[in-house]
């Protein structure tokens, strides 16, 4: 695999023996989001570990979710660190909970990806639509031939439960 | 360590001058810190045989600072950590000297933490290549210690209506201890308007919410109960410790919520079952303060309050000197200066002595005024119990009760 790829100033280094993430990102270059389900349980997880961290079994398949989840948490950076960053400012990182697999296996535990809030075209989107609750959808930001990132964008479905934001 | 409890003390504690301008190797500023440390605890070089510390790539090793000082070692051990290193490492200089491996651990911690290696990732390591687990955050703009923990704080705020002005009490409270502090390197009163008033780092961080990045070293040395008893110092105590104890999936902590959850929620029970004592039971908290909210997160998680109510018990006065429960008393990170959690253990063991350096004459005989007005006194009256809670990150703490 070419590499490192470069994204905004930053090396990424996925190395051939890193399978985990070189496949996950192989997959996001089609454009699907994938994480590790178990063999044994059927339980998914993410990032890829090389064991069911509920049954430690170490039979898995890739499978795709559906893309779609809600914000849990976010962020909005006004004072970069990396330099590739710095004329971004602000922008929003977000935790997204995925629709799939929510709450289990115990109310706590949920399949939570982080990224950016991004506008359907991937540039970065207005940090004021930035909300606890808000409805978004995957989309994938080509790097490379053989990567791409997995960003969010809003997707305008009903909000889930409380909306909130800080000041808001 | 239950059969262990008050059979180990720290004996001597020590740093350097905290300062954004060192000139300093670190291996420079750990001798300056281990020597001060043993000349206060009234050992000699001789009796100091285990040595340990903690770092990020980004300082000197025991073995390079014990022969500056002539001291010849039976055990050493550099660990890489940062926030929480201090009270884990206590805990293990303990299992060092139970286990006979050696009698007396001076531990330390120097970093040019302005000068050369900033923590939060700003200058050399900002464009560092990204692999491994941090491909799952760093990619998306997430690499300093402020944007790893803003969103922990802000779900906080989701789920229990936290505010920032509850939250900026504790620098203020800090800052006013640090006034009363002669070493602190910002000896500045702020306000909660001031911290509100400041520009945004991270939503839901001001800049006055982070921690300073200084410069130092500073060191406490550990030994049992019976070496103690002829030392110099009145000894402190530990009663109980727990160590870089973790949520599950520490590795990625967002999958396990409630993510407004720290680790203090599996520390609690082991450090206090360890001392047989109760958070109300504890007369000074020194809970870490990489940010303000880190600070009112742990505590509310370690039972100070219910979960859920540290925005408003941070805010209510308890947390300040003159409190009922005063919480780092010598201005901690966000006042007096960056060590990674060693100051705070510091400044609870003068405390426990009753011989805080503040500015009343007889501080180094325990006579204090116990005025807290600016400038004046920070000795708590008589304290019995100390806290420390460490913080690595919110799925990573420590923790060390001691008495005098
Ligand atoms: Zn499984």
């Amino acid at each position: 695999m070419p590499q490192p790829v470069t994204y905004r100033g930053m090396a990424l280094i996925v190395p051939d023996n890193d399978t985990e993430w070189k496949e996950f990102y192989e997959h996001a270059r089609a454009h699907k989001l994938v994480v590790r389900k178990c063999k044994a349980c059927g339980l998914m997880r993410y990032p890829a570990l090389h064991a069911c961290p509920w049954c430690m079994d170490l039979g898995w398949t890739w499978q795709e979710l559906s893309g779609k989840g809600t914000i849990y948490s976010y962020e909005i950076v006004h004072h970069a660190i990396q330099p590739g960053f710095k004329d971004a400012t602000p922008y929003c990182t977000v935790l997204v909970e995925m629709d799939e697999q929510r709450g289990t296996p115990t109310p706590d535990e949920s399949l939570r990806i982080i990224g950016n809030l991004v506008k359907p075209d991937l540039g970065f989107e207005d940090v004021a639509k930035a909300a606890i609750g808000k409805r978004v959808r995957v989309v994938f930001q080509d790097l490379a031939d053989h990567m791409a990132l997995p960003q969010f964008t809003l997707s305008g479905e009903p909000d889930q439960g409380r909306v909130w934001r800080l000041g808001g | 360590m239950a059969n262990l409890k008050d059979k180990y003390c720290i004996v001597g504690v020590g740093e350097t001058e905290f300062s954004k301008n060192s000139g300093r190797t670190t291996k420079a500023m750990a001798v300056e810190a281990v020597r001060k440390a043993i000349l206060d605890a009234g050992l000699k070089a001789s009796d100091v045989d285990g040595m340990m510390s903690y770092q990020n790539g980004d300082s000197t090793f025991a073995p390079f600072v014990g022969p500056d000082l002539g001291i010849r070692l039976n055990f050493y051990m550099d660990v890489v950590g940062g926030g929480s290193s201090t009270e884990a490492l206590i805990g293990l200089a303990i299992g060092a000297i139970e286990a006979g491996m050696c009698k007396t651990v001076a531990l330390f911690r120097s970093m040019n933490g302005y000068t050369e290696f900033r923590i939060g990732g700003t200058g050399a390591r900002s464009a560092a290549p990204v692999r491994g687990a941090d491909l799952a955050q760093v990619p998306f703009g997430m690499r300093s210690a402020g944007q790893n923990f803003a969103m922990t704080f802000m779900r906080h705020m989701y789920d229990y209506g936290t505010t920032s002005e509850q939250v900026a009490h504790v620098k203020q409270a800090h800052s006013r201890h640090a006034v009363n502090n002669p070493k602190a390197f910002e000896k500045k009163r702020v306000t909660v308007q001031d911290v509100l008033h400041s520009r945004w780092i991270c939503e839901p961080l001001h800049l006055l919410d982070c921690c300073l990045e200084t410069d130092n070293a500073t060191c406490v040395i550990v030994t049992s109960a019976e070496r103690a008893r002829d030392l110099k110092q009145r000894p402190a105590y530990i009663m109980g410790v727990a160590g870089r104890v973790s949520k599950p999936r520490v590795d990625y902590h967002w999958a396990h919520g409630p993510i407004s959850r720290v680790a203090g929620y599996y520390a609690k029970d082991i450090v206090f079952g360890q001392a047989g004592i109760t958070p109300e039971d504890v007369d000074i908290t020194g809970s870490y303060d990489a940010f303000t909210f880190t600070t009112m997160l742990q505590l509310e998680e370690y039972g100070f309050c219910k979960k859920g109510e540290g925005g408003h018990y941070v805010s209510s006065g308890i947390i300040e000197l003159g409190g009922k429960r005063p919480n780092n008393t010598s201005g901690g990170h966000l006042c007096e200066g960056y060590t990674h959690g060693m100051a705070m253990v510091v400044e609870n063991v003068r405390q426990l002595r009753g011989t805080v350096d503040d500015t009343c004459p007889g501080a180094a005989e325990g006579k204090h005024t116990y005025d807290y007005s600016p400038g004046k006194c920070r000795q708590v009256k008589d304290p019995e119990i100390t806290m420390n809670l460490g913080w690595a990150m919110p799925a990573t703490g420590s923790a060390l009760i001691m008495r005098k």
